[in-house]
């Protein structure tokens, strides 16, 4: 393949005997050992039951694993459910990145998965992270069908969570995303999706897919694509799957400046678009509700309210290059425990984001040092949620949420108008 | 004898007066040097402050991250800085046109040893300006990891990079411009040795129950907390 990714003689040679299928369901893998077989004994059983009827073919992209990830994932080969292996160059400095939950480029991992679906005229094809757990064979048919069904073109995960679990996305990436582009689509950088064989034609265009997509995740880009170019979208309930966490993990300043770093670029990539839009319409959620798994994370507020507190002494120089006097304000009232209960107003926490926005475009400073300055901000909200949420029902939980990215929305003139005129509007 | 007397003491004062005489020119020209310079500086530098003015010579620096230029300027106006420098260079310029009309020689030995000295200070000033912006990247860096490593005195880890990049910086800059000799070598090693060992003691004696868990597995699992839940995405 002209980019880099290689297919083995003996993968083209399954290739042409396989000659078609219906389902192509990629895992990008690297030193998934531990989980990846039981996300590939998940996907069989689901091209044995839910899915059944319909020929499937499990595709391994690998990232280089050292810890045998690819001759296990290959022991599962099976007449029903056969896997292609394939391997891809990985740069060290790539490796040295690699998010909690992910591959090393997993843009290239994704690109040759799609590029076999389409050589084997796959209808969907379903790609699902490595380090999945609770993964079920309904989960994978839950992400298969709407575009086997349904003709959608994209299928984006619907998790059903505890509250305080995936707090980056509940508080700021699904809020920020769905006031921008105007689309409610709960877990864009899910991991896990399906794309339809239009779509996946789409993005292998070379005018689509081009160098500049070599970054850290694809998927958010994936998804904003297909919103900007028009695709059906919806989502699809997967239960309460979760990805687990690497032992030598980032940690979560490192985290929020690689996911931010993906969210600003895409902000200033498609300005002329969000500029545009206002508001936000409902994606449909297909399949059944289920409860919410029983409280398994404890949030200490203290904890992270010391954190701000810590940030808000020592970083209060670099805070003020982006932030304006008003929102210091409020953070100087915060931190001097002025409001009563530790209390984050949506207002300025939605302000804060988008202010770290424009500080990202206009390159006010290093921009590594810009994103991991704003951990601490961060954590004031998580423990201003989480004083507020700490009895909340899930319901109660879903209805803060959505005044918050209603509060996102509300403050979308105040984005537009920094972004237009970052000097002159700085209240 | 008179006549003797009257001779030597007639050529003295001819000595004396041919020398004032060819003093004069000189002291006029050495006046009228400055005087020129002067007026000539005053006008360059009210011109520069007006263009910078202008510009937004102080504003523009600030963004490009140069405003610790300011702690270095009069009135922390990094624009007065430029137009104080324009002066003197054109008064220096003045003093050596003044003192040619002296002595040819002397000003062109002061004009090609300025000259041939002139490299090591522009790769020196490089150096200290390279040398600024490094100090104050890395100490906003250090500031921001030790605030995010939930170090309590993030500040001090900030300023300790700081001063240790300057100090780096300044024995470059001094060893380049040839001045203090091996004095410099010296002290900035003794100093930077003592840095590092003050360094691993800190950080030896900070880590020493985290280096003592390396190794061994906990027992039993762990409870979930924030570090786990707080980035997951």
């Amino acid at each position: 393949m002209p980019d880099g990714t290689t297919l083995s003689p003996a993968v083209l040679e399954r290739i042409a005997s396989l000659k078609t299928t219906d389902i192509a369901i990629g895992i990008a893998t690297y030193n998934n050992a531990d989980t990846a077989g039981q996300v590939v004994e998940t996907v069989q059983a689901a091209l044995r039951d839910p899915l059944a009827g319909q020929r499937g073919v499990i595709i391994n992209a690998d990232g280089g694993s050292t810890d045998g990830t690819a001759e296990k994932i290959v022991g599962y080969d099976a007449e029903d459910a056969p896997i292609l292996h394939l391997s891809y160059p990985v740069l060290p400095g790539q490796k040295l990145a690699v998010p909690d939950h992910d591959v090393p480029d997993k843009a290239r991992a994704v690109k040759s998965i799609l590029r076999v679906a389409q050589q084997l005229q796959a209808k969907v094809c379903v790609v699902l992270a490595a380090n999945l757990r609770g993964a079920t064979p309904a989960a994978v048919s839950a992400l298969a069908r709407p575009v086997l069904d349904d003709q959608f073109d994209f299928v984006a995960p619907y998790y059903t969570r505890h509250r305080f679990d995936g707090l980056v996305t509940s508080g700021l990436i699904y809020p920020l995303l769905r006031s921008l582009y105007g689309k409610r689509i709960r877990q864009p950088m899910g991991g896990d999706f399906a794309i339809s064989a239009a779509l996946a034609a789409h993005y292998l265009l070379p005018s689509v897919w081009g160098a500049d997509k070599g970054r850290i995740g694809a998927d958010l880009w994936m998804v904003t694509e297909a919103l900007n170019r028009g695709f059906k979208l919806c989502q699809a309930r997967v239960g309460a799957m979760s990805h687990v966490a690497r032992e030598s993990s980032p940690d979560l300043s490192t985290t929020l400046a690689q996911v931010l770093t993906e969210v600003f670029d895409l902000t200033v990539r498609d300005v002329s678009i969000w500029q545009r839009l206002r508001g936000s319409e409902t994606m449909p959620i297909l399949g059944v509700a289920q409860e919410a798994p029983p409280a398994a994370v404890v949030l200490d507020p203290k904890k992270l309210i010391e954190s701000f507190c810590l940030g808000h002494k020592n970083l209060q120089p670099v805070w003020g290059v982006v932030l304006p006097p008003a929102t210091m304000l409020v953070l100087k009232r915060m931190a001097a425990g002025q409001n009563g209960a530790f209390s984050f107003p949506d207002q300025t926490w939605v302000r804060t984001v988008f202010d770290f926005a424009l500080g990202y475009r206009l390159r006010t400073m290093n921009r590594d040092h810009l994103l991991r300055a704003f951990t601490p901000l961060y954590l004031a909200w998580a423990a201003s949620f989480a004083t507020e949420m700490q009895e909340a029902r899930a319901e109660e939980v879903e209805h803060r949420l959505e005044a918050l990215c209603l509060a996102f929305e509300a403050e979308k003139p105040y984005l537009i108008s920094r972004w237009r005129w970052p000097d002159r509007f700085n209240p | 004898m008179w006549d003797h007397i009257n001779k030597a003491l007639g050529d003295g004062v001819r000595r004396v007066l041919q020398g004032v005489v060819d003093f004069l020119p000189g002291l006029v020209i050495l006046l009228l040097a400055l005087v020129c310079a002067s007026m000539v500086a005053w006008m360059v530098s009210r011109l520069t402050r007006a263009v910078l003015r202008w510009i937004k010579f102080d504003k523009r620096m600030e963004a490009l991250g140069f405003d610790g230029l300011a702690d270095w300027s009069p009135q922390r106006s990094p624009t007065l800085l430029v137009a104080k420098i324009a002066w003197w260079l054109i008064i220096m310029f003045g003093l050596l046109v003044g003192l040619a009309g002296f002595a040819a020689d002397l000003a062109a030995k002061i004009v090609m040893q300025s000259l041939a000295y002139l490299p090591n200070l522009l790769v020196a000033l490089a150096l200290l300006a390279i040398g600024n912006l490094l100090a104050r990247f890395l100490a906003r860096g250090a500031l921001i990891g030790a605030v995010n490593l939930q170090i309590r005195s993030a500040q001090l880890v900030s300023l300790v990079v700081k001063w240790l990049v300057l100090v780096i910086t300044a024995a470059m800059v001094l060893d380049h411009m040839h001045i203090g000799g091996g004095i410099v070598k010296l002290a900035f090693a003794i100093l930077f040795g003592g840095v590092v060992l003050a360094l691993a003691l800190v950080v030896g004696l900070g880590w020493k129950d985290l280096v003592s868990r390396i190794g061994s597995k906990p027992t039993t699992e762990q409870p979930k907390d924030e570090s786990s839940t707080l980035h997951r995405l």
